[in-house]
C-alpha cells in the first residue's frame, strides 16, 4: 500500500515538472520570450533595436531559455513567480488575495455541491429507469448544457434588474474581509452550483448503479437483508469509491470553473486577475496562475488515489500497476 | 455498420429528449449553413439607430448597441464557434485515435510516454490552458482552433485507449499478428474499426463541450474577436446594456443554450443507443 502511494506521489511530481516545462514552452520559448509576448507591433515600431536589447537585459532575458526555465521553476516551487514586466511588482503579492478569494468561493460551492449531487445521484440511481430518474436526468442535461455566463447574466437580469435584490455588479476590493465576500457570493455560487450539481450527480448516479449491480448486493438481497439496510449499509458506502475519482476531478476543476463566473459578477478572484493579465500581456502572471491551477489538479487527483488505495482492497495492487 | 436502421430508430425514440435534441441540432446546423443567404442585412453593417427594441418593422429582433441588425447577427453568431469546435475536435479525435490505438497495441515505453503527456495536459484546467496560448500567440481563429484541438486531444486519447485495451487481448488481434500483418496494419485495419463507436460518441460529446468552451472564451475576450458575430461575444457586449436592452443578452443566450442542450440530448441518446455511458466522458478533457 505504501509502495503504491509512493509510486503515485513520484508520478505526480513528474507530471508537475512536465506541466512546468509545458507552461514555460508555450509562453516564453515558442513565441520568442516574455518581451516578444509583451511588446505589441506598435511598441516595436517606435523602439530602436538597442532599446529592446536594453529592456531584454533588464528583464534578464538574455540568458538562454533552459537556464531561465530552471531559475523560474526553482522560484516557483517556493511561491516566487518573478515580477510583473511593467511595475516590477512581485507576482506572489498580486495573486495572493485573489487566490484566497477564489478558494473561499470554491469552498462554498463545493460544500453545497457535493452533498446535493450525492443525494440526487443516489436517488436517481436507485430508481433508475423510472419517471423520477427520467425527469431528473433530463433536467440535469439541460443544467450542464447552459453556459455559466448565460446562467450568470440571466440571474443578474432577474435579481439585479427586474427584481433588484442584489447589485448587478460586485464592487469590492480584493482584500475585503471574508465575511463581506461571503455576502456577495450568493449569485456567483448559485450560477456555478447549477451546472456542477447537474454534472456531478450524473457521474455519481453511474457509480451508484455500478454498485447496485455488484454481486455482493445481489447476495445480500437473496439472503433476506432488508432493502433499507442494503441501501444504507452496503450500497452507499461502497458507491463512494467509484465516485471518488469523479469528485476529485470535479474539485480540481472548481477553481478554473470560477473564471467565467468571476468575470460575470466582478468577483475579485484569480479569474479576474487572469483575464487582466492576458489583456495586458503580463506573461509571468498567466504562467503563475496556470501553474497553480495544475498544482491543485494534481494534488486533488493524488488525494483521490490515496483514498481509493486506502479504502478499497481490490484496487491496491491494481493501482500500483498503472 | 455503425448505426443500422433499427438502431437509428432506437436512437431517435430512445427518449423524447433525444428527438428534441436531434431536431434542435438540425435546425441550428441548417441555420448556420444557410444564414449567409437568408440574413436581411450584413451582420457587421451599421443599418439603423442603436438599440431599437425587437418588434420593429424593419428589424424583427431590433438592433444592437451600435445599430447592427440583431437578427442577422444572431443567425450568423454560431458559425465561427461551431466551425472552430468541429474542426478542432475532429483533428483531436482523428490524431487521438491513432495515438490511443497504437499506445494500447504497442504498450511499453511508448504507451507510458503517450500517457504521461496526456496526464500533463489533463492537469492544466481548460481555460488556463487556452490563456497560456492566447497570451503567447495572440487571438485568432487559427490559434483558437489549434488550441481547441490540443485541449481535446488528451481526453480523446484516454477514452479511446481504454476501449482499445479491451480489444487488444482478443483472438482476432492475435490471429492478425500471426498472419504476419504489420503493426500499422493491425492498428488501422483490425483495431481502429472496432473502437469506431467510441470515437463517434467521443466526437459528439466533445464537440458540444468545445462549443461551450469557445463561447465562454469569446465571452471572456479570449476567443473570437469583434466585429465577428458570435453569441458568447454578443452576451458580453450586451452586459453593459442590461437595464435598457436586456434582449441583447437574452436572445444570444437562448441561441447558444438551445444549440448545446440539443447537442447534449442528441449525443446522450447516441451513447445510450450504442450502449456507452455519455456521462463518463464528460468530466475529463476540459
Amino acid at each position: 500500500m505504501i509502495r503504491a502511494m509512493l509510486r503515485r506521489t513520484l508520478l505526480s511530481v513528474l507530471i508537475l515538472f512536465l506541466v512546468a516545462v509545458f507552461v514555460f514552452l508555450a509562453t516564453e520559448v515558442l513565441p520568442g520570450d516574455a518581451l516578444d509576448v509583451y511588446l505589441s507591433e506598435d511598441d516595436v515600431s517606435v523602439m530602436t533595436v538597442e532599446d529592446i536589447e536594453e529592456m531584454r537585459r533588464e528583464l534578464g532575458l538574455n540568458v538562454p531559455a533552459p537556464k531561465r526555465f530552471f531559475s523560474w521553476l526553482s522560484g516557483a516551487v517556493f511561491g516566487d513567480f518573478g515580477h510583473t514586466i511593467v511595475d516590477k511588482i512581485p507576482i506572489g503579492e498580486i495573486i495572493f488575495n485573489p487566490l484566497l478569494n477564489s478558494l473561499q468561493l470554491g469552498a462554498v460551492i463545493t460544500l453545497i455541491t457535493l452533498p446535493v449531487a450525492f443525494a440526487i445521484g443516489a436517488t436517481t440511481g436507485y430508481w433508475r429507469g423510472q419517471r423520477t430518474d427520467a425527469v431528473v436526468s433530463t433536467t440535469s442535461i439541460i443544467g450542464y448544457s447552459i453556459p455559466d455566463f448565460v446562467i450568470g447574466t440571466v440571474l443578474i437580469i432577474i435579481f439585479g434588474v427586474w427584481i433588484p435584490l442584489f447589485p448587478a455588479v460586485i464592487t469590492i476590493s480584493n482584500d475585503a474581509h471574508p465575511v463581506k465576500l461571503l455576502a456577495v457570493s450568493l449569485l456567483p455560487a448559485i450560477t456555478v452550483i447549477i451546472g456542477h450539481v447537474a454534472h456531478l450527480s450524473r457521474l455519481l448516479r453511474a457509480g451508484f448503479i455500478e454498485t447496485m449491480n455488484s454481486d455482493f448486493v445481489e447476495r445480500a438481497r437473496l439472503s433476506g437483508v432488508p432493502e433499507r439496510n442494503i441501501v444504507f449499509r452496503h450500497v452507499l458506502p461502497a458507491s463512494v469509491i467509484p465516485t471518488l475519482n469523479a469528485m476529485a476531478l470535479y474539485m480540481a476543476g472548481v477553481l478554473s470553473g470560477l473564471i467565467v463566473v468571476e468575470k460575470v459578477f466582478g468577483y475579485p478572484g484569480l479569474g479576474i486577475e487572469l483575464i487582466e493579465a492576458v489583456d495586458t500581456r503580463e506573461v509571468h502572471v498567466v504562467q503563475a496562475i496556470a501553474f497553480l491551477g495544475a498544482v491543485l489538479v494534481v494534488i486533488m487527483n493524488l488525494l483521490a488515489d490515496f483514498a481509493i488505495i486506502a479504502l478499497d482492497p481490490r484496487v491496491r495492487s491494481h493501482v500500483s500497476e498503472r | 455498420m455503425l448505426v443500422n436502421d433499427k438502431s437509428l430508430r432506437s436512437v431517435l425514440t430512445h427518449s423524447p429528449g433525444t428527438a428534441i435534441g436531434v431536431a434542435l441540432v438540425m435546425l441550428h446546423l441548417l441555420n448556420a449553413l444557410f444564414a449567409p443567404l437568408l440574413i436581411p442585412y450584413g451582420e457587421t453593417q451599421l443599418v439603423g439607430a442603436p438599440m431599437i427594441a425587437p418588434g420593429h418593422a424593419d428589424f424583427i429582433f431590433g438592433t444592437d448597441v451600435i445599430g447592427r441588425d440583431f437578427l442577422s447577427r444572431l443567425m450568423m453568431g454560431g458559425r465561427t464557434s461551431i466551425t472552430v469546435a468541429m474542426i478542432g475536435v475532429f483533428g483531436a479525435v482523428l490524431i487521438g485515435t491513432f495515438f490511443a490505438v497504437s499506445a494500447a497495441y504497442m504498450g511499453g515505453l511508448y504507451d507510458d510516454v503517450v500517457m504521461r503527456i496526456v496526464d500533463t495536459k489533463l492537469s492544466i484546467p481548460g481555460i488556463l490552458f487556452v490563456a497560456l496560448f492566447v497570451v503567447g500567440f495572440g487571438r485568432s481563429v487559427t490559434v483558437l482552433t489549434i488550441v481547441v484541438g490540443l485541449s481535446y486531444f488528451p481526453g480523446a486519447v484516454r477514452t479511446i485507449r481504454a476501449q482499445a485495451m479491451t480489444q487488444v487481448p482478443l483472438a482476432y488481434v492475435k490471429a492478425a499478428r500471426l498472419r504476419g500483418e504489420s503493426a500499422l496494419s493491425v492498428i488501422f485495419r483490425e483495431l481502429t474499426p472496432n473502437v469506431i463507436e467510441v470515437v463517434v460518441v467521443e466526437f459528439a460529446i466533445r464537440t458540444s463541450s468545445a462549443i461551450l468552451i469557445v463561447s465562454a472564451l469569446s465571452f471572456l475576450g479570449l476567443g473570437i474577436t469583434p466585429p465577428t458575430a458570435d453569441w458568447g461575444l454578443m452576451v458580453s457586449e450586451g452586459v453593459n446594456q442590461i437595464y435598457e436592452a436586456p434582449w441583447l443578452v437574452l436572445l444570444p443566450a437562448v441561441f447558444i443554450s438551445t444549440l448545446v442542450v440539443g447537442l447534449n440530448f442528441a449525443s446522450d441518446g447516441l451513447a445510450n443507443a450504442l450502449g456507452l455511458d455519455a456521462a463518463r466522458g464528460l468530466g475529463g478533457g476540459n
